[in-house]
């Protein structure tokens, strides 16, 4: 009687703008869809609509599991977040949407002040969705204002000058253990964006987080790829890394740039080389003199699986560089090397003319900003006339001369012409 | 970039062997692509390794500035230490300081130093005071420098990524322009073809069309013709058919008119006819009466005949016995015959033998008395007549019992077992040789491939011993055995298989070499089994006569007389006609038999061995009846063994001495009688004598001796 009530009072109602009554429906369960999730029941087409309609800021704990759509997610992180670029992260929204929801906590989290069951509580929610963790900022708990007023002063003597107690980072142990699919761990310890704020604690890798990374690492069994950078990783953290990483089962990539590891760190490195699958070392930036070099040349020629090693930014000098280079003469697995800004002169030249005539797998190398000369070039362009491999070879600010960097240039084009032909014809092989 | 790089080689490859045209056109714009992004990437990385540079040779200063302060740093704190040193020994010399003017001198010197030493410290923590505000300002320059390096990078990145989009887009246009290009030129050829092919099929579709046209025009012509003709057959039809019909009404009444006409007739003859019938029912009936007789009379014809033929059978099976029973009997009468041809002709032999006997005893007898008659009675020289009956034994005609064919065999075997070895293979030679003019060696070595080729004739229990022997005895007793086997008993038996082995094998031999045997031969041109045929054909027709001659030839060779041989013209002329023929074998070149021929030969040898055989025995029957013609003259001839002037002479002989004879016993009976009497006379006297002398004479009325006449003598000495 109501309908036809309002019917007589109100000509211009008709049932068309009535909605269905399971479109009520579905608008109901998805105003409710916190306190009574249900979406599994649905016809898919229902199911469509209740994710379409479905708020972003719904707790995690309601949606993690239940809501696997990928729209919903691509939703939820371009709410968030202006760029989303998803083929970093396997081209999953959902994936995305943990990952950098994780890192995002990780990088607002502060020792002793926030909540550590805010990282606990996320774990059961996110484990089945994290694969790489990218945390390129640890904060530093909340110190007292005197003391860091006094730290001040004294830069070097940071280390030691603060309470072993406060300045130790977030313990990533618990984490990452909990994680079962995670393969990638970028790590930054720093603070970003500090601005005129800026203390040299705030940048204070210490020993017992490195304790506890390296224990956390070692659980990590799953992991592929790691990277420690701009840390202040010394001779005796890379160490205590490396025992733990020493015959990890996984580990594929491990970068280690822009620290401070010196010859004994290296040396540690050049063993984890030769007892583990390592596939790519970066380790530029660093302070590796010859002795450091001459323990990689060792490690290179035993090994192996190794097939990217940077050295960029690091003071090998010739002696290391020639002993690289008689490693590279046995080495049948390394196909490129980074020897840029290196302080390299004629002797490393001389030797790797005999790298390039004899090796057949090694198809880049960079010498940019040594001192390899004009003799260094004219030698490099003479082992380089019958290699067939070299695609790339980085000759910029090595004082070769123009028109020997312009042949060498000439020689690697066509090599990698060739190259690019045999793919062709090849077709299983990658193309270029 | 380098995704979008990534991403357009591989299409570049596909396009690249799908159309070759464009290929051209891909290739340069990828070459063009590469070196713009590696020049772009170049251009971007320059910034970086620019930086590097700046890094590494700010740290190489770094080293050395560090270097110097750690120096400054070290020959200060040398030079402060010393100084240092020295104020404090100072503070030891102010300690024995008694006049306080010098102390405080001391003193202020004391405190001047340490200002100084305080002042160089200071000076030098200034310095390097003033080498840290450097160093800011240098961290904050560089920190300048970076951000403008940053930003140039985004601009060169942002520059690159906008020639690149730029030239990307542009370069795919131009791929995308040539594509088209090549497309189009692809469908305007394809159109055209199209169209060329349309303009053809429709010109064709059009041709066809007028064809067809045509064809329609002329079939209709063609038909309207055919309607027109047909129309006009159909009425001259017509018109014939009417006129048909009238004919076939005229016809009809006509026929209607006789037809009355026949059925009066019929009518009265139905009438006759009945009459008939009526009649014939009568016969039939009578006829039927007959019939039964007759059939009654066959009946018993036939049960007749049932039993005459049962008789007849009966008889005839009679009969059949009686024939068997009586072939049975002319059989053992036969055989009777034979065996008393046989003991007849043993007898008639013995008879003859008897006879002749008892004649040669009566001739030599008469000889003897010729003999005596011409040396003793006429004193003339006796010679001894030689004639040819003188010497024959048995009956004339007799020809030698013929050799056994395993004695044959043995001598020729030994022919050639024993050449030149003994004396007597001369002779056999000779016996052999002319017999079948078949060589002995060929002879031998078929008699030695038959025993080597067909020992499963020979009975396996004979085998064994048989091995004991020497070779030739083996040979002999196998070849025994299988003449037994192959019931060949007699010489002539061997002698036909000899032959025809040879036969066969010139057959063979002709067979492969007709032409020049035909014409060699000279008797036409006659084909190997025709030849043989033909051969056995007149064999047949000479057997009858020539057999005994063959027969006796070979045996009578040594025993012949000149004279016989003379008769023996007829036959001997007969056996040269055989001759050439016989002589073939041999002369045909030395035949070689092979071993897998024999049993072959063999076989047909069995076959024809019973027609030959038959032959044969035909040929012996007839041999049974011998020439008697010569008998009479043989006997004849023994009678007339002294001729006639002999007997003449002889009968004058005997008269003679038949004269002398009665001459001769009568004095013999004189003589006997003179003698007779003599004795006579003598006893006579004797008793005469003693009668005389006795006393009874003289008792005696009379005495005899009274009576006698001594003179008495007896009658034989009278003649």
């Amino acid at each position: 009687s109501y309908y036809t009530h309002r019917v007589i009072e109100d000509p211009e109602w008709s049932l068309a703008t009535v909605p269905h009554l399971t479109e009520l429906c579905l608008q109901h369960i998805v105003h409710n869809f916190e306190k009574n999730p249900i979406l599994d029941c649905l016809l898919p087409e229902h199911q469509r609509k209740v994710l379409d309609r479905l708020s972003t800021g719904l707790p995690l704990a309601v949606t993690a599991n239940l809501i696997s759509d990928e729209d919903y997610w691509k939703r939820c992180c371009t709410d968030r977040w202006q760029v989303c670029d998803i083929s970093n992260y396997g081209d999953s929204w959902k994936r995305m949407f943990f990952e950098r929801h994780l890192e995002n906590i990780l990088k607002c989290f502060i020792p002793n002040t926030t909540d550590p069951n805010q990282v606990l509580e996320l774990i059961p929610l996110c484990k089945d969705y994290v694969w790489k963790l990218e945390v390129d900022q640890f904060l530093p708990p909340v110190k007292v204002d005197q003391k860091e007023e006094r730290d001040d002063v004294s830069d070097t003597g940071s280390d030691f000058g603060l309470g072993e107690i406060s300045v130790h980072h977030y313990d990533l142990g618990v984490l990452i253990t909990a994680l079962p699919h995670l393969e990638e761990l970028h790590l930054t310890y720093g603070v970003k964006d500090c601005g005129m704020n800026f203390e040299w604690n705030l940048f204070n890798f210490t020993h017992q987080d490195c304790c506890n990374l390296a224990v956390a690492v070692k659980m990590c069994h799953n992991l592929k790829v790691f990277k420690l950078t701009r840390s202040k990783v010394d001779d005796d953290k890379s160490r205590l890394l490396v025992r733990n990483l020493l015959d990890h089962p996984c580990l594929v990539e491990l970068n280690l740039s822009h620290n401070l590891i010196r010859d004994k760190g290296a040396r540690a490195v050049g063993k984890l080389i030769s007892r583990s699958r390592l596939e790519t070392l970066d380790l530029c930036n660093n302070q590796i003199h010859h002795l450091g070099a001459q323990a990689l040349a060792r490690a290179l020629a035993e090994n192996s699986t190794l097939t990217s090693l940077n050295l960029r930014l690091n003071c090998v000098e010739d002696e290391g560089g020639e002993a690289i280079g008689r490693a590279l003469l046995t080495n049948t697995t390394l196909k490129s090397i980074h020897l840029g800004s290196n302080n390299l002169s004629e002797p490393t030249a001389t030797l790797f003319s005999q790298v390039l005539a004899q090796n057949t797998t090694l198809t880049s190398i960079n010498f940019s900003c040594n001192h390899l000369g004009l003799d260094g070039g004219k030698q490099l362009l003479d082992g380089l006339a019958d290699n067939k491999a070299l695609t790339e070879f980085d000759l910029r600010l090595a004082e070769v001369g123009q028109e020997i960097e312009y042949l060498i240039h000439q020689i690697v084009w066509a090599n990698r012409e060739a190259a690019r032909l045999g793919s062709l014809q090849h077709p299983p092989t990658k193309p270029l | 970039r380098e995704a979008l790089g990534e991403d357009a080689e591989p299409k570049v490859a596909e396009e690249e062997e799908e159309q070759r045209r464009s290929h051209k056109q891909i290739e340069e714009s990828r070459q063009r692509l590469a070196k713009l992004l590696f020049d772009g990437t170049q251009l971007v990385t320059n910034i970086q390794v620019a930086a590097d540079l700046r890094e590494t040779q700010r740290r190489a200063e770094e080293a050395e500035l560090k270097l110097q302060r750690v120096e400054k740093l070290e020959n200060e704190a040398k030079s402060s230490t010393y100084k240092f040193e020295e104020i404090t020994s100072k503070w030891a010399l102010a300690k024995e300081m008694t006049i306080p003017q010098e102390l405080w001198q001391l003193l202020n010197q004391q405190q001047q130093q340490c200002a100084l030493l305080l002042e160089e410290k200071n000076k030098l923590i200034d310095d390097l005071q003033q080498e840290l505000k450097n160093k800011d300002e240098q961290y904050v320059q560089a920190i300048k420098k970076q951000s403008d390096d940053i930003h140039l990078l985004l601009e060169r990145m942002e520059e690159q990524i906008r020639i690149m989009l730029k030239t990307y887009r542009h370069k795919l246009l131009q791929i995308e322009k040539a594509f088209e290009l090549e497309r189009r030129e692809l469908l305007d050829n394809n159109r055209k073809k199209w169209e060329e092919a349309i303009q053809a099929h429709s010109a064709r579709e059009l041709e066809y069309l007028h064809a067809r046209m045509r064809k329609v025009e002329e079939f209709e012509k063609q038909l309207n013709q055919l309607r027109v003709e047909d129309e006009e057959e159909y009425n001259s039809m017509k018109i014939q058919l009417e006129n048909d019909v009238q004919n076939l009404e005229r016809q009809l009444q006509q026929m209607k008119a006789a037809y009355q006409l026949n059925q009066e007739k019929l009518e009265y003859n139905l009438q006759v006819l009945k009459k008939q019938d009526e009649e014939n029912t009568i016969i039939r009936s009578q006829q039927k009466r007959k019939l039964n007789r007759l059939h009654s009379l066959l009946n018993n014809l036939r049960t007749k005949l049932a039993k005459q033929e049962k008789q007849f059978r009966e008889e005839n099976q009679s009969l059949a016995a009686d024939c068997e029973r009586i072939t049975g009997q002319c059989k053992e009468v036969q055989r009777r015959i034979r065996h008393f041809a046989v003991s007849d002709a043993e007898k008639f032999t013995e008879v003859w033998l008897m006879n002749e006997e008892e004649a040669k005893g009566l001739m030599r007898k008469a000889l003897d008395a010729d003999r005596i008659i011409h040396t003793q009675q006429l004193g003339l020289p006796w010679e001894e007549p030689c004639h040819w009956f003188l010497n024959n034994v048995g009956p004339l005609g007799h020809y030698k019992v013929k050799r056994m064919a395993t004695k044959l065999a043995a001598e020729v075997l030994t022919v050639g077992s024993g050449e030149g070895g003994k004396g007597n293979t001369a002779k056999v030679e000779d016996r052999v040789t002319p017999l079948r003019n078949i060589s002995k060696k060929t002879a031998k070595r078929i008699l030695e491939l038959v025993s080597d080729e067909s020992g499963f004739l020979i009975e396996s229990k004979l085998l064994r011993p048989l091995r004991a022997l020497g070779r030739h005895e083996r040979t002999l007793m196998k070849l025994d055995s299988i003449f037994a086997a192959l019931e060949i008993d007699s010489e002539d038996d061997l002698y036909q298989l000899v032959d025809f082995f040879l036969k066969y094998k010139a057959q063979e031999v002709a067979v492969s070499q007709l032409p020049k045997f035909a014409k060699g031969r000279g008797c036409g041109p006659l084909p190997g089994a025709s030849w043989l045929l033909g051969r056995r054909r007149w064999w047949k027709a000479q057997c009858p006569a020539c057999w005994p001659s063959l027969q006796s030839s070979p045996s009578g060779e040594d025993v012949r007389d000149p004279a016989e041989a003379r008769e023996d013209g007829g036959s001997s002329a007969q056996r040269d006609e055989l001759k050439p023929p016989r002589s073939l074998p041999a002369s045909l070149p030395s035949v070689y038999m092979h071993a897998d021929d024999v049993l072959r030969i063999l076989k047909a040898f069995v076959r024809d061995f019973d027609k030959l055989r038959e032959k044969d025995g035909s040929a012996k029957e007839i041999l049974q009846v011998r020439d008697s013609s010569k008998d009479g003259e043989y006997w004849e001839a023994l009678a007339h063994v002294i001729p006639e002037p002999t007997l003449k002479l002889w009968d004058a002989l005997a008269v003679a001495l038949e004269e002398y004879y009665e001459v001769l016993t009568r004095r013999a009976s004189l003589l006997a009688e003179a003698a007779i009497l003599q004795q006579q006379n003598s006893e006579l006297c004797l008793l005469l004598e003693e009668y005389v002398s006795s006393g009874v004479n003289s008792n005696l009325p009379s005495p005899p001796t009274l009576w006698m006449d001594p003179n008495l003598s007896c009658p034989g000495e009278a003649q």
